[in-house]
């Protein structure tokens, strides 16, 4: 019987090298060889899932939480100012399910959008009034009309856009690509999540960001605004970087030793683990310290910059992020939820939204970043082209509105100043070119370089994927 | 076989005799790969059903709507009569299928995205070439008694298993590995047992113990230890989706935790285990069924619940029963019943059919969509937390309203000659348009504002509804004790699916209805006293419709019985038929500061168009010629005023319900002694505390399959059963969840002790011998031994699912008490343990490694059960709580409050599940997040620190402490090198320390445990950074 085995030091990572591959399913090929250790470690579908040379490395997802109403902001819709007050004819809605906020209401005044809307730039791209700046980048923009999704409530829509399904358990969309595509930078989490702090509006959820039935290390990691910007990354009071190596070199040398006696992965996994997170130490307030950023640069994004926690200082630190080779950052702003007061509140999120969006997309496109950065900004869903509650000449408010409502994608492959998909007059159907939420994952899959039908992974005798058994590529959102 | 032969028709057959010749050098490969003594025989359970399974049975398995070319690779009988020639690779047209470089023949087809590999196609080719010997998928065939297998090293077994074990390394020339030191071993019993570390006194007992009985007797001193039910417990909450909130969005605070406390019990008690399950599925069916058997059924109730405004409450019924199924399912079968939710399993023998049957056990209870927004009603099926004292406090204040109702009853009955009297002499002639107790009466005859408009009434003017503008008044906040009336003029414009006349609530879905109402419910009134619908409320309808456009007086009076005969309606006067819709109010109905509002509901439908007119409210049960007289304006005046020797018999009879009700001195006072009773009990019912749990309506559920899963495509009605391929229910056995629950836990069943031997034993092993728990089915991993399971699984029912004692069995054998040191031969023959020669070493679940830190310190609270504790993480979790101070800083993590949208952060970077679904393992990861977590959080700083000062009030110097904070936190002595390791550590952290007060002092002050004892600052400090430092050490924090 052997159970003392590989006395002999030198010979241990020889070892190591010659046993290591066939230890896939071992947490050590995950901190030593991470890009490609799910490959190994689950199955030769995922590694040949990356088919074609990516046009974007990463992703900045700006999420808009709560139902931003695109015919305030990109679907302009003249139809609605004219029949303003009148009511919803029955054969555009056809019969499909309101929520149950508006849906036993007497009444269904159509509203028209109380904003001027104007064509931008050289592709004539139309957007409201609201968004001042995001103009000044529309010839960036490719602006989809036509997106369709089948929920109808917050918690299902915001988890169907971020998971692909409307029901918990399902691993969110930045876990699949670090899942698919692994990290570029070890010393940074590959899926970082920053919400606007202070906002109100429907709660988000961990889950939102979470690995579902993927392994753990691929959920998204979320940066606190103030103090750590992950848990507990800052040393106790009192303990310095000097102190705290000693520590980390009396643990590697009890590790060592341990090694002697038993050449186990998983002792090569600690070490290593340590290791890292003491850089990440560094390399994680390194990248979220904007000190060093230029005055012009704040002066871009708007001075909300300087304000942590705000949505332009998340802007900021996205790109510092992408620089940094973080594959996918997830931002997002609550509050777009207008069922009433929908024209001073949908002014007040642009206020806060607007610049910082543009400025995001212009300052990675000075960087040269826009090219293999895709930036995509949208909601759960949309809102409605009739009233909830009553329409007043001063204040009305939208109820969310799964069929048809707008997303802007740019950088990263997608095809620059264009508008894709018409809604019917009324805005409430698609007429053209729809686009489902499986579409638009397959298609930003597509664009990660990855066919959206072999990222799978295998749980519960089933191979699952991001897009379910749905979604085509649209050929048409492509540069 | 047209279909077959179809399909057979439609290629070529050109290249399989050159695709054979390259794949036989593969299958040498393949079949010299097999275990020795296997003579390259391959086993279709273990090497080609998987294979099958996972690449064809897609299209040519289970699933009748995607099945392609009729073909069925799930069954031997159509393969072999189609595509497969027994013993002839070269004449199968399978093997041709899957050689051919052809596009248009290959398989499985380049569109599928799916892949043979070349040994994958070889050893297909051998199985054919071999037979193409077929068996039943393993899970679905009831275990046979295993023999238990020879050895050739027959002095290493120590009871049965190790012969499994023993006699498959031996097959495959290997051998297990010698038996682990003793401090390895009692450090991996007592985590395994109770996820605590051993204290020093416990290793050293069991080290210097010679007797031969030392390692049994730690086993029974753990298994009798409190703290078993705890471990236990902290593995069956992921299993049972548990979490102290509600989930989805809003996620709310629910009270569930004495279930928590109820499965603890249920471990430390022994309880066996197919009891365990049967209560959780069906403990309120149980014959004499007791509030701890009602109590467990929690388990089904445990799901995440929604109510965010808006939602569809039948597409989250829906979702629940889903749930339930799915849970079922995955946690006692290890079957993937959610396949079957909207279409054919793929792999597995259920259809869609099978699921929705399986869902009609799940959905006969009486429950709503959604939880209530605002109120804080438990979602009903409840069971009230009584204690020995509020049952018998409840029962006496019952009977005292039973004894009040009796008096009543015999006052009104004794009443006769004072009311003789009465009629004769005191009936004075009293404005009998005024009837007492009227509390509100609004006659619509001025302009209404808002939407409302005003229109020719039955009286003068009226009102018509806009069905979006409430009629509000300032009266109405009825408790259920409460006798009153409210009689209305009223007009409906056309049949109504759904409108709210009038009621008093917080809302439909989002207040659960509570309060009182008047609806319009498919053309037919509905009057209700809900707390919260549709569980806890009392209703009744009428059997027909009103008739439409036409001006009818509707009164509905309530008699404050909190029982739906108590409750009528009369139309025009005359009662009407009713049927009782629900009988179950026992809580509240009021809601605060809201009054009777008329003909609106927020989010519901208002009266469009319906006219009202003369409103009346009384706080009094009204007599029918009362009634009457609202109606024609005469009756009750007339017959007042009509000599007492010229009144009709009939008038007569209705002077004396007026009589009593009005102005018969000892009715009333009695009526009123009668209320204050029925207060005082629900008084004392309204302050308990209730659980949700399951509990079988009397109402009939009818359960469709649904199309797509789809809760609004309903497809055929289908009746509860369960799955066709399964043993069949006994025939007498009910149709409900008892009947299942006795099916699940008979002994033949295939699946049920198999699925619960493999959870005990990967309690044990940190991995089951079916390594996907959660699937038995095709696309599972077949057993590492499956002889073994077997055995053990017969075993277990033999011995009446005797959870301690198989765990004591596993325990007890010389493949658990292996050492986890990897041998070369395994490393590179067996690196992922399939064979079992080696203890698994694994990093210790979450719960261990916060409860070590707390144990090894002494800061850990032993106290079992009770709320939620709130540790430090709870406050830096993405939904922040306040977290708590003292004791609930300290509890076991099976206490730490779950809360499903932003989970205790540092158990979940300690790879903790959600709690969304039901997990039944947990993914082990090694982030960099969880060095921070161990070093940097204030949970595991401060507890380093504790037991430092602990050990120092024993020892005089830092040094001197040493060896046992190193025995401490790894059960063992230190070596001599490592010894050096640590005192050169605590030398350099001596010196920063002693170089700074300051710095010692913040660090010093790490949370909020204050010390007793005044040591050195510096000499704490520095100890506390050594002993920080350990905890990350792998010896610490790996089972080994």
């Amino acid at each position: 019987m052997n159970n003392s085995s590989f006395p002999d030091h030198p010979n241990r990572r020889r070892w190591l090298q010659t046993f290591g591959a066939g230890l896939g399913s071992f947490a050590l090929a995950d901190l030593i060889n991470r890009p490609t250790a799910d490959a190994a470690a689950t199955s030769s579908l995922s590694s040949s899932a990356v088919r074609h040379i990516p046009r974007a490395r990463r992703i900045i997802w700006l999420f808009q939480s709560g139902g931003p109403s695109q015919l305030d902001l990109f679907d302009h819709k003249p139809l609605l100012k004219q029949r303003h007050g009148t009511q919803l004819p029955a054969e555009v809605r056809k019969g499909q399910r309101l929520t149950a906020m508006s849906g036993n209401q007497s009444s269904l005044p159509l509203a028209g959008s109380p904003f001027r809307f104007e064509p931008h730039g050289d592709s004539g791209n139309v957007m409201s009034e609201l968004l001042p700046r995001t103009a000044q980048i529309a010839d960036e923009l490719c602006i989809v009309r036509s997106m369709q999704t089948e929920a109808i409530n917050h918690g299902p829509g915001v988890t169907f856009m971020q998971t692909g399904s409307q029901f918990p358990g399902r691993p969110s969309m930045g876990a699949w690509l670090d899942y698919g595509l692994g990290s570029e930078n070890e010393e940074l989490p590959s899926f970082v999540v920053m919400v606007t702090k202070g906002k109100g509006g429907q709660p988000l959820l961990s889950r939102l960001w979470g690995s579902g039935f993927l392994p753990s290390r691929h959920q998204g990691v979320r940066f606190r605004s103030g103090g750590d910007p992950v848990l507990y990354l800052g040393n106790p009071g009192g303990i310095s970087a000097g102190s705290k190596r000693s520590m980390l070199n009396a643990l590697q040398q009890l590790h060592e030793i341990k090694l002697q006696t038993s050449a186990d992965p998983l002792i090569e996994t600690r070490i290593a683990q340590h290791e890292l997170a003491f850089r990440m130490q560094q390399s994680i307030p390194e990248a979220t310290d904007v000190s060093s950023e230029p005055d012009h640069i704040f002066e871009l994004y708007g001075e909300q910059a300087r304000n942590p926690g705000s949505y332009a200082a998340n802007c900021l630190l996205a790109r510092r992020l992408a620089e940094r080779g973080v594959r996918f950052i997830q931002l997002y702003h609550p509050g777009w939820d207008q069922h009433s007061g929908l024209r001073k509140g949908v002014t007040r999120q642009c206020t806060e939204t607007d610049q910082a969006s543009a400025a995001l997309v212009a300052d990675l496109k000075q960087r040269g970043l826009l090219d293999d950065t895709l930036v995509v900004w949208g909601g759960e869903f949309g809102r409605t082209n009739y009233c909830q509650g009553k329409l007043t000449a001063t204040s009305f408010g939208r109820d969310h509105h799964p069929r048809s409502y707008s997303v802007w994608m740019a950088g990263g492959g997608v095809r620059p100043g264009t508008t894709y998909g018409v809604t019917d007059p009324w805005g409430y159907n698609v007429a053209e070119q729809g686009v489902h939420i499986h579409d638009l994952h397959a298609t930003i899959l597509h664009l990660m370089g990855i066919d959206h039908e072999r990222l799978t992974f295998r749980y519960q005798g089933r191979r699952f994927r991001l897009t379910d058994v749905h979604g085509n590529v649209i050929n048409g959102l492509l540069a | 076989m047209a279909g077959a032969n179809k399909y057979i028709s439609s290629g070529r057959r050109t290249s399989v005799k050159a695709g054979l010749c390259q794949i036989i050098v593969l299958m040498l490969a393949v079949t010299q790969a097999l275990p020795a003594g296997t003579a390259g025989q391959i086993r279709f359970n273990r090497d080609v059903r998987p294979v099958l399974s996972d690449r064809c049975y897609v299209c040519h398995g289970p699933d009748v709507e995607n099945r392609q070319a009729d073909l069925r690779l799930d069954l031997e009988q159509d393969a072999k009569q189609s595509v497969i020639v027994a013993g002839k690779p070269d004449e199968s047209e399978l093997v041709r299928r899957i050689l051919s470089n052809d596009p248009d023949v290959r398989m499985p087809p380049p569109g599928s995205k799916l892949e043979l590999s070349p040994e994958e196609q070889a050893m297909l080719t051998a199985w054919i070439e071999q037979g193409a010997t077929w068996d039943q998928h393993w899970a679905f065939v009831a275990p046979r008694q295993p023999m238990l297998p020879s050895v050739l090293t027959a002095r290493w077994p120590r009871n049965e298993i190790d012969y499994f074990v023993l006699s498959n390394l031996e097959e495959r020339s290997s051998t297990p590995s010698s038996e682990a030191s003793r401090e390895t071993l009692i450090r991996r019993i007592s985590f395994d047992l109770t996820g605590l570390p051993p204290s020093l006194e416990q290793i050293d007992n069991f080290v210097t113990n010679e007797s031969p009985d030392a390692w049994s007797e730690q086993i029974d001193r753990l298994l009798s230890s409190g703290h078993f039910g705890e471990r236990m417990a902290s593995v069956w909450l992921d299993l049972a989706r548990y979490s102290d909130t509600f989930g989805y969005q809003v996620d709310r605070d629910r009270y569930v935790w004495p279930w928590r406390d109820w499965v603890i019990r249920a471990f430390n008690s022994n309880m066996p285990h197919h009891e365990f399950l049967r209560k959780q599925i069906a403990g309120d069916l149980l014959p004499d069924a007791t509030d701890e058997d009602i109590l467990a059924t929690t388990f089904n109730r445990l799901h995440p619940q929604k109510v965010e405004g808006g939602s569809t409450p039948e597409e989250f019924r829906i979702e629940y029963v889903s749930d339930r199924t799915q849970t079922f399912a995955t946690a006692f079968l290890g079957l993937t019943m959610e396949c079957c939710r909207c279409h054919d399993h793929k792999y597995d023998p259920f259809s869609q059919k099978d699921y929705y049957q399986l869902t009609a056990f799940f959905d006969k209870i009486d429950e709503a969509g959604l939880y209530s927004y605002r109120t804080q009603s438990t979602p009903t099926p409840t069971l009230l937390m009584l204690d020995e004292a509020d049952k018998r406090r409840i029962r006496r204040l019952r009977d005292s309203v039973k004894a009040a109702e009796k008096k009543l009853a015999e006052t009104a009955a004794a009443a006769d000659a004072e009311f003789r009297r009465w009629l004769a002499v005191d009936r004075s002639v009293e404005d009998s348009t005024m009837l007492p107790n009227r509390v509100l009466h609004m006659d619509f005859e001025a302009v209404p504002g808002g939407g409302n408009r005003h229109t020719d009434g039955k009286v003068g003017m009226g009102i018509r509804f806009s069905g979006d503008d409430a009629v509000g008044t300032q009266i109405g906040q009825f408790s259920r004790n409460q006798p009153f009336s409210i009689a209305l003029w009223l007009n409906t414009p056309d049949h109504k699916e759904r409108a709210v006349v009038w009621h008093h609530s917080l809302g439909w879905t989002d207040g659960g209805s509570r309060g009182y109402q008047l609806l319009i419910k498919d053309g037919r009134l509905h009057a209700s006293l809900i707390h919260f619908w549709p569980g806890n409320a009392i209703s009744i309808a009428t059997a027909d419709p009103l008739p439409v456009q036409e001006w009818h007086h509707v009164t509905v009076r309530y008699d404050g019985s909190s029982r739906a005969a108590g409750i009528s309606i009369l139309i025009d006067a005359q009662p009407v038929s009713t049927e009782i819709i629900r009988d179950n109010l026992y809580k509240e109905i009021t809601a605060d500061k809201r009054h009777l509002v008329i003909g609106e509901r927020s989010r519901d439908r208002g009266f469009t168009n319906g006219m009202a007119d003369e409103l009346m409210v009384f706080e009094r049960q009204l007599t029918p010629i009362e009634v009457a007289q609202l109606t024609d304006g005469h009756s009750l005046a007339t017959a007042l005023t009509t000599p007492h020797d010229q009144l009709s018999a009939r008038q007569t009879e209705r002077l004396f319900e007026y009589f009593l009700s009005t102005t018969h001195n000892g009715s009333r006072q009695q009526l009123a002694a009668l209320t204050e009773a029925r207060s005082e009990l629900s008084a004392a019912v309204d302050g308990v505390q209730e659980i949700m749990v399951m509990k079988e309506t009397d109402r009939p559920v009818t359960t469709h399959l649904l199309r797509r899963g789809a809760y609004d495509a309903r497809g055929d009605v289908v009746t509860a059963d369960t799955p066709a391929i399964l043993p069949k229910r006994s025939a007498d056995a009910p149709a409900n969840r008892l009947g299942l629950a006795d099916w699940l836990i008979s002994p033949n069943h295939p699946l049920t002790a198999r699925v619960a031997v493999n959870h005990y034993w990967q309690v044990m092993f940190g991995q089951g011998l079916v390594r996907t728990p959660e699937d038995f089915g095709s696309q599972g991993r077949p057993p590492t031994h499956p002889r073994l399971l077997d055995w053990l699984a017969l075993d277990f029912i033999q011995h009446d699912w005797d959870v301690k004692r198989l765990l004591k069995q596993i325990a007890m054998s010389a493949t658990y008490r292996q050492t986890s040191t990897m041998s070369e031969d395994h490393a590179r023959r067996d690196p992922n343990n399939d064979w079992l020669g080696r203890f698994p070493s694994y990093r210790l679940p979450a719960e261990m490694l916060r409860d070590n830190a707390l144990a090894v310190s002494g800061l850990l609270v032993d106290r079992m059960g009770g709320p939620p504790a709130k540790p430090y993480e709870v406050e830096v979790s993405f939904k922040p709580a306040d977290r708590d101070s003292g004791p609930g800083l300290y509890r076991r993590s099976v206490y730490t409050y779950w809360k499903r949208t932003g989970p205790a952060p540092v158990m979940m970077v300690l790879d903790a599940v959600k709690r969304d679904v039901c997990r039944v393992n947990r993914e082990r990861t090694a982030s960099p997040l969880e060095a921070f977590v161990l070093m940097n959080g204030p949970q595991f700083v401060e507890a380093s620190r504790v037991l430092a000062e602990q050990l120092l009030a024993e020892h005089h110097t830092p040094q001197q402490a040493l060896p046992d904070l190193f025995r401490l936190l790894t059960s063992r002595p230190a070596t001599d090198r490592e010894h050096s390791v640590l005192t050169g550590l605590l030398a350099e952290q001596l010196d920063y320390f002693g170089q700074d007060a300051e710095r010692t002092k913040k660090y010093l002050s790490v949370g909020d445990h204050t010390a007793d004892t005044e040591p050195d600052p510096a000499s704490l400090a520095a100890l506390s950074a050594v002993a920080n430092a350990l905890l990350s050490y792998d010896e610490c924090l790996i089972k080994r």
